[in-house]
């Protein structure tokens, strides 16, 4: 999961970013208006956290942007702005959740996850395939009832397939969904992650479509 | 010592009251003098006739011709009250009454002999006859060699007196009527004049109340400009309210942020093991978040109540609040009508019914009803929860400010105490009660229709 974080304050733009990458997610950081409608506009993400009080770019009118554009990332408005006339505007611009500073970070968490998995069409928390089940809520795996242990990448690329199970992920959508903006990235990383992922959960439930990508599956019954 | 009152109606009564009775007083004795000269002046022809023929008859020796003396008309009549007399300079004396009327010899208004004896006009002279009548007297010096012959007619004064009376009866009345209808322009003129004063009056308190924006500018000219400093000064008072606000607001927000970093850096492990620093940042946090709610109802709302249609707004509270509990499912039920409206500010509605309806959702097991009916001039609004309710001690201390009943999520823990502060502030009033249709608890809101 891939987050883009527009916070101008860079120590709170710091220090949710490392809750979130301590959480697994991958996280992208703009501290400015201009920068992060920029990058929402142009990258893939899962999700993005924006602030509302902006220098050069209101987060409001950052939002309307991607809507207007066609983005449809689900939006957490992280703010200051407590108003409920403040609320009502952000969910018309096209916000997704909004949650008032001071937060508690578990909170944050929770409500990306949670958005993250509505939008790839999960009503319930808990998501299976065959003995694999994933907690979307919570962030964790199991395998035939077992926590599984997976690193950051792993956790990434698996939660990427398991929300979008039984289609195919391309391999460009699925990079840009465990690499950070800014990562060096080496195009044989990520068959090296699937390979390991292979191997803690069974070969067989990650396909390989030839051309096109990768697919989570129940296998066969 | 107060000499004026201190209403302008009373000063300006007094004034026109004080000068129209001196000038109906000058009028009336005005009128008054030269009625009686135009009388006395008839009266006077009569007397100088007599006085006039009898001069004729004054011999060059300073003695009267008896024989010449002719009384004209009222002289010949013994006990009319008409009378002349003569004195001659050798002190003779003639008159025409039977019995001399002892006519004292300041008479004559001029009185002394020695002036009469030079004189060659009339000289007019008041004074009483015996039994006490009012006489009136001309007097005319006849120079002779022998010297002067002093010639005197008496007529009675109430000659002239009933006609006079006559006369000013009916003008006293008429100066009297005229006075009144004076007085009564004068009123109707002043309650006319003075009626923009009481309008000005009225429009400041319907600003003051929140019913009207500015005090209208369709006044009388001495007024406009008054008018317009006031309006203006409503305005200033506005923005500097707005300012404050905004600053309020502003320091809220930079508060809120760094804030947030030191919440987030103290929930890293090992900086805050007992929690102890953790609660102080939640509790600058309350205190923040109270005084911006407290500085939001000090906002000049109710100085520019404005139609706010209630159905879209309760709609989009909803879908605020559909977004931010999407993890809880709860239902919500509107049944408003599209039409109906209240005299709120649109953010005051917003804060009152977003507090309510978030409060709702935090303690509904699976629904929440929003009704809304029209009653009178004012509009109930009811939302009501089908979770646990209240009991009427809870009630209470969820409406004291600061209170948080609920620990679960970011509530801010006063928002059932803003909520009551708003609709009061907006001349409504909230009730918290047990719904007795769900056992929930059930908030009624009166606003002010519009």
């Amino acid at each position: 999961m891939r987050v883009l974080l527009v916070e101008d304050d860079a120590s709170l733009a710091e220090g949710i970013a490392r809750a979130l990458r301590a959480e697994h997610f991958a996280v992208d950081v703009a501290g400015n208006g201009e920068d992060g409608g920029h990058l929402g506009a142009t990258e893939r993400y899962d999700a993005a956290v924006l602030d509302l009080g902006l220098p050069k770019r209101d987060g409001i009118s950052v939002l309307r942007d991607w809507r207007a554009s066609g983005r449809d990332l689900p939006v957490l408005i992280l703010t200051a702005r407590d108003g409920w006339s403040e609320k009502v505007e952000g969910f018309k611009a096209g916000a997704d959740d909004y949650l008032v500073k001071p937060f508690r970070i578990e909170e944050v968490v929770m409500r990306l996850r949670a958005l993250v998995r509505r939008a790839a069409g999960h009503a319930a928390a808990r998501v299976t395939c065959g003995p694999l089940a994933f907690d979307a809520q919570l962030g964790t795996f199991e395998l035939d009832g077992l926590p599984l242990k997976l690193t950051a990448f792993e956790w990434r690329v698996l939660s990427a397939l398991m929300l979008r199970k039984e289609i195919v992920i391309e391999r460009g959508d699925l990079i840009e969904r465990v690499y950070e903006g800014d990562a060096d990235v080496d195009s044989n990383s990520i068959e090296v992650i699937i390979g390991r992922l292979r191997r803690k959960i069974g070969a067989e439930r990650i396909e390989t479509v030839r051309g096109r990508g990768y697919r989570l599956t129940a296998g066969q019954p | 010592m107060r000499f004026w009152p201190r209403s302008l109606f009373g000063r300006l009564l007094a004034i026109a009251g004080l000068s129209t009775a001196a000038a109906l007083f000058f009028a009336a004795l005005t009128i008054g003098h030269v009625l009686e000269r135009f009388v006395m002046r008839g009266f006077d022809d009569r007397l100088d006739a007599q006085v006039a023929v009898i001069a004729r008859a004054v011999r060059p020796d300073g003695t009267l011709d008896t024989a010449r003396v002719v009384d004209l008309a009222g002289f010949d009549e013994q006990g009319s009250g008409w009378t002349w007399q003569v004195d001659g300079p050798a002190g003779q004396h003639w008159s025409s009454a039977a019995e001399p009327i002892a006519v004292p010899r300041t008479f004559a208004r001029a009185g002394e002999p020695r002036h009469l004896r030079h004189a060659a006009d009339f000289i007019p002279g008041e004074g009483r006859g015996a039994s006490g009548e009012p006489l009136h007297s001309r007097t005319l010096a006849v120079p002779t060699p022998a010297g002067a012959v002093v010639v005197t007619a008496i007529g009675p004064r109430r000659i002239v007196d009933a006609p006079i009376r006559e006369a000013m009866l009916p003008l006293l009345l008429s100066l009297l009527l005229l006075g009144f209808g004076l007085a009564v322009a004068t009123l109707l003129q002043l309650r006319i004049g003075l009626g923009p004063l009481r309008g000005l009056q009225a429009s400041l308190a319907e600003v003051r109340a929140g019913r009207q924006r500015y005090v209208p500018t369709d006044q009388p000219l001495e007024i406009a400009p008054l008018v317009a400093e006031l309006n203006a000064l409503i305005d200033q008072n506005e923005t500097g309210l707005t300012h404050a606000r905004q600053h309020v607001a502003n320091l809220a927000h930079g508060l809120k942020t760094p804030l947030a970093s030191l919440a987030l850096k103290l929930s890293e492990s090992g900086c805050d093991p007992d929690g102890s620093l953790g609660d102080m940042v939640r509790q600058i946090d309350g205190r923040v978040r109270h005084h911006l709610g407290r500085a939001r109802l000090a906002a000049p709302g109710g100085g520019r109540r404005v139609r706010t249609l209630l159905a879209p707004a309760v709609t989009d509270l909803i879908t605020v609040l559909l977004g931010i509990h999407a993890a809880r499912a709860v239902e919500p039920h509107m049944a408003i009508d599209p039409d109906l409206a209240v005299a709120v500010d649109p953010q005051d509605l917003d804060e009152l019914l977003g507090n309510l309806l978030d409060n709702a959702w935090r303690h509904a097991n699976t629904s929440i009803r929003i009704d809304a009916a029209l009653m009178g001039t004012t509009v109930i609004i009811s939302i009501e929860d089908d979770g646990a309710g209240l009991d009427d001690a809870a009630i209470a201390e969820a409406l004291l400010p600061g209170r948080r009943l609920d620990e679960r999520g970011d509530g801010h823990g006063f928002g059932l105490s803003i909520a009551r502060e708003l609709a009061e502030l907006n001349g409504g009033h909230l009730q918290l009660a047990r719904s007795p249709r769900s056992n929930g608890l059930l908030a009624s809101v009166t606003l002010p229709a519009r």
